[in-house]
């Protein structure tokens, strides 16, 4: 729904808003049927030891504040629909981090009858983060990796093939819209 | 010549602009102090400003079954009563730009309207958590917005006026931090519940209700909120500053004595944890209330005496 108006400012507010961006990623977290292993490495990036707010990253309960989703685990088929819809609700611009050696590729649950695989076998992820678990080091290694990404230009996933995945997302919301109605009733 | 001053003191200085950079470094020093507090290195100096900035350019969701006209009008009216309320207090210790008799009590009301919008916000769309917190930002509001009024209304009193710049011209030769503690305590106490800060954070705890009252709101309602809580963190030190911390001084001495009061809050702030509700509200009505009142009685008893 963005306007892009040929205007002489257009290119600086671009760059405004990139470096406005990159300084302020707020992040959720998501578990997706992971071992706890890779969160608790998550939450020892996020406190005082290794502090990422230093970077402007915020841990934010609500996705629809998030920039960025934070996925660890592999993909069970019950964790499915959540973690698509916990990507829905976030607003674009948004980007998907794969935590994990399971998050990457299902790592030991691999092939399991309840596991869809990696991330990546449901959302678009931008950045990957191996490890077993990986060490907060590795996971701001792999943060500033994908600010730096940013600030290169690299657009979001998502705007690339814009009409296909509009289709896509609107179906999956009308679905989603129905699944919330069935609840309420 | 006289409208041109009105805009340049609504849209510049010390209106508008310089009131939203004032007050987001305000937030900052807030956000860096308990970052030091807690042993962490803390957010850089333009944190604020690129959060703002990314909220604003973000994707704003309406979501389904929601007023959407009161869904984009509430963050802007929450915005301009904090701006407004701005007009009426001596920002770092300059002559407020407007004044009339009674503004005080306006500007209490223009202060209490963020609160209030922020309820209507959670209250108008349909999830559960941002019910749960509108539920309590209100009930909230209902418990210390008493206990502050008679704070305030302390100074009032002894300077025999409703307007904010007489209030301060009177405090100067008179520090009321030294004859009404109890007023300053509950003021600062009230200030910190206003703001929603730590203990008083049960209307957006993170770890039970998601992000509260806010939870459905992307992008610009977002960004808005947070800039009318920083526009109102900073008025609501100048006027707590003004009324206790002897007056309207020169720009320097009042900035430096709003930074002093803003270290003590942030103290507060990484030193306790959070209430429940009904803790919070049992500690302004139970303490908060009645001491504010004890303090009048004494002051009567005082005036009557002499």
């Amino acid at each position: 729904m963005t306007l892009n108006l040929d205007k002489p400012w257009q290119p600086v507010l671009d760059k405004i808003k990139t470096w406005a961006r990159i300084n302020s990623p707020w992040a959720i977290h998501f578990n997706s049927g992971s071992c706890n292993g890779c969160d608790i490495e998550i939450l020892a990036t996020l406190t005082p030891r290794y502090d990422l707010e230093r970077f402007g990253v915020k841990l934010q309960g609500s996705p629809r504040h998030a920039d960025i989703l934070i996925c660890t685990g592999p993909v069970t088929r019950q964790a499915r629909d959540r973690l698509v819809r916990i990507y829905e609700q976030m607003p674009e611009p948004k980007f998907v981090v794969a935590v994990g050696s399971c998050a990457l590729s299902g790592g030991v649950f691999q092939g399991c009858y309840n596991v869809m695989g990696g991330i990546d076998k449901v959302l678009p992820v931008d950045a990957y983060i191996p490890g077993c678990p990986p060490r907060p080091e590795a996971i701001i290694d792999g943060l500033v990796k994908l600010l730096t990404q940013l600030q290169e230009g690299a657009a979001p996933e998502q705007n690339e093939g814009e009409n296909t995945s509009a289709a896509a997302v609107e179906g999956a919301e009308i679905q989603l819209d129905a699944q919330a109605n069935g609840e309420a009733k | 010549m006289n409208t041109l001053r009105a805009v340049i003191a609504l849209l510049f200085f010390p209106g508008g602009l310089f009131i939203l950079f004032a007050g987001m470094a305000y937030e900052w020093v807030d956000r860096k102090l308990i970052a030091r507090f807690q042993n962490r290195i803390g957010p850089r100096w333009f944190q604020p400003l690129a959060d703002s900035i990314k909220l604003l350019a973000k994707e704003e969701v309406i979501p389904t079954d929601v007023n959407a006209i009161l869904f984009v009008v509430l963050p802007v009216i929450a915005l301009a009563g904090a701006l407004a309320s701005a007009l009426y207090v001596p920002i770092i210790g300059l002559e407020p730009s407007y004044s009339f008799s009674g503004d005080l009590i306006v500007t209490l009301y223009l202060l209490s309207l963020l609160t209030l919008c922020t309820g209507l916000a959670g209250a108008n769309t349909l999830d559960r958590f941002s019910l749960v917190g509108a539920t309590r930002a209100l009930t909230q509001m209902f418990s210390y917005e008493a206990p502050v009024l008679l704070a305030l209304l302390g100074p009032a009193i002894v300077a025999e006026s409703w307007k904010i710049s007489v209030i301060s011209e009177y405090a100067k030769s008179h520090w009321l931090i030294i004859t009404q503690p109890i007023g300053f305590l509950v003021a600062v106490i009230g200030l910190m519940g206003k703001l929603e800060m730590p203990p008083f954070d049960a209307p957006e705890a993170e770890t039970e209700i998601v992000a509260g009252a806010l939870t459905e709101y992307s992008g610009r309602g977002l960004a808005l909120f947070h800039l009318g809580k920083s526009v109102e963190l900073m008025v609501g030190l100048t006027l707590v500053t003004a009324f206790y911390l002897g007056g309207v001084a020169n720009p320097l001495l009042f900035f430096a004595k709003t930074l002093m009061l803003l270290v003590v809050v942030a103290g507060v702030q990484s030193l306790l944890t959070r209430l429940r509700i009904e803790q919070t509200v049992g500690l302004w009505w139970r303490y908060g209330a009645l001491l504010a009142l004890a303090q009048f009685l004494v002051m009567i008893a005082y005036e009557g005496v002499a």
